[in-house]
Order: structure tokens, then C-alpha cells, then sequence
């Protein structure tokens, strides 16, 4: 399973490392963006995301993000605004994506 | 003008480096100023969106462009004026792209303006509210 613990704020200047973690799903049997401890992103890093999340379906592995009770206002707010909670599969903990998206395994 | 408070103006390298910089600049004028959390949240967003789209389409071609930041705050609103003297809002290629910039900036603001700079280049002007919602729940 692939992991990406995104901390803190991410803009353009972030966007091709996530971008490149995208790209090579290598052997992953999932892909889980944690956005739990993120207190920023903009539309770059929401273009990195729904591009990952087309990779990853083109290659039939499970993607999701987590965004939890204590998730940052401003992330649940751009997501919202855009009307991408609506295309992400989005869970309220790791440990919740983790069971959908690989069958519980750890 | 009237009722203004504070002006600060910055001017930073057009390059991605750059945004995080200048949008903790604007974090701190809108903490300064007693902003809302919600409010403080939108604007840096919108101010975001701003800065990306000058390092992203103005300057095609070049490494020398600049992007230029004046804030000024009247009565309970927060104007910002994101200006470059690059080539215009030229479309730039961009395999990922959502194109969510503008819209974003115009739902988040309660003004917003897009004129040719003097000289050449854009100047986004982009007004907030530092306290009301900036929309009905």
C-alpha cells in the first residue's frame, strides 16, 4: 500500500513531488492521501489528485483520501467548494480507508 | 482613500518558492487585522490562486518576471492587488490543470476585477470581508 502523510500547507512549489509519488504506484495494492495534519492546499495540489486518482483507476488500484472530525476547516472547505468531495472516495481515518480500500489488511 | 488603514506592499520572484512566502505575508496582515479563521482561510486561498497564476501563464519564456503585492485595508475589508508585467493571461499548457483558479478566486471574494496593468502585464484586484461570512451556510 502505497502512503503519503501530507503535513502542513502545499502549493505549486509541493505539487511535483506529490505528483511524482502519484505516478510510480510501483507494486501498491492502495493509494491513501492522510490530509489529517495538512492546513493548506490549493487547486495545483486538487490537479495532482484528481490526476492521481485517474492513474490509479486506470490501473484498477483503490485510492482515497482521509479527512477526519479534527481535518483543518480549510481543507474540508476547498474541497467542498469545488465540488471534489464528490469525486474522492473520502474517509474519516486511515485506519477506516485502510478496511475499505485493501480489505483491512495492514 | 477613505477610511484606509495599512498598505503594505511586497514584490517577490515569480517562482513557485515564492507563494508560500508571500501568502504567510497575507496570513499575517489578516491575523493582524483580527480577521475571522474562516475569512483568513479563503484569503489565502484566493491570494493563492493569484500568485500561481502569475508564475504559471504570465511570464512564458522568461526567468526575470516579478509578481507584485499591495494590500490595503479599508473600513472592515481586505483589498489585495496581485500585479505582473508579464504577457497577459496567456493560456499555458498544463497536464493536470483544473483550471479552478479564477472561479475559486470569485467565490471566495466580494469583489473582483482583471485589468491590464500599466505597462503590460494583469492586475487582479480582489476584495474580502475580514469579518462576515463571505457566504449564507
Amino acid at each position: 500500500m502505497a502512503r503519503d502523510r501530507h503535513v502542513r500547507e502545499h502549493d505549486l512549489s509541493t505539487a511535483p513531488e506529490l505528483r511524482a509519488r502519484l505516478h510510480d504506484l510501483g507494486e501498491s495494492s492502495a493509494v491513501i492521501i492522510d490530509l489529517d495534519e495538512t492546513t493548506f492546499v490549493d487547486s495545483s495540489i486538487l490537479g495532482v489528485l484528481v490526476g492521481g486518482l485517474r492513474r490509479a483507476r486506470e490501473r484498477d488500484v483503490p485510492f482515497g483520501l482521509v479527512l477526519g472530525s479534527n481535518a483543518h476547516p480549510a481543507i474540508r472547505r476547498i474541497f467542498e467548494l469545488t465540488g471534489l468531495h464528490d469525486v474522492f472516495p473520502i474517509y474519516a481515518s486511515r485506519a477506516e480507508a485502510q478496511a475499505a480500500l485493501s480489505g483491512g489488511a495492514p | 482613500m477613505t477610511g484606509r488603514t495599512a498598505d503594505v506592499t511586497l514584490v517577490v520572484p515569480a517562482v513557485p518558492d515564492s507563494i508560500a512566502v508571500i501568502r504567510q505575508t497575507v496570513s499575517g496582515i489578516c491575523e493582524a487585522l483580527g480577521a475571522d479563521p474562516r475569512a483568513v482561510g479563503d484569503i489565502k486561498l484566493a491570494a493563492t490562486e493569484a500568485f500561481t497564476n502569475v508564475v504559471l501563464h504570465a511570464y512564458a519564456g522568461r526567468d526575470d518576471g516579478t509578481i507584485e503585492l499591495d494590500a490595503r485595508t479599508t473600513d472592515h475589508h481586505l483589498e489585495l492587488l496581485v500585479r505582473d508585467h508579464g504577457n497577459g493571461m496567456t493560456p499555458a499548457p498544463l497536464a493536470e490543470g483544473l483550471g479552478l483558479g479564477l472561479p475559486l478566486i470569485a467565490a471566495l471574494s466580494t469583489e473582483l476585477t482583471i485589468v491590464e496593468a500599466e505597462g503590460g502585464g494583469t492586475e487582479v484586484s480582489m476584495t474580502f470581508a475580514l469579518h462576515d461570512p463571505p457566504r449564507e451556510q
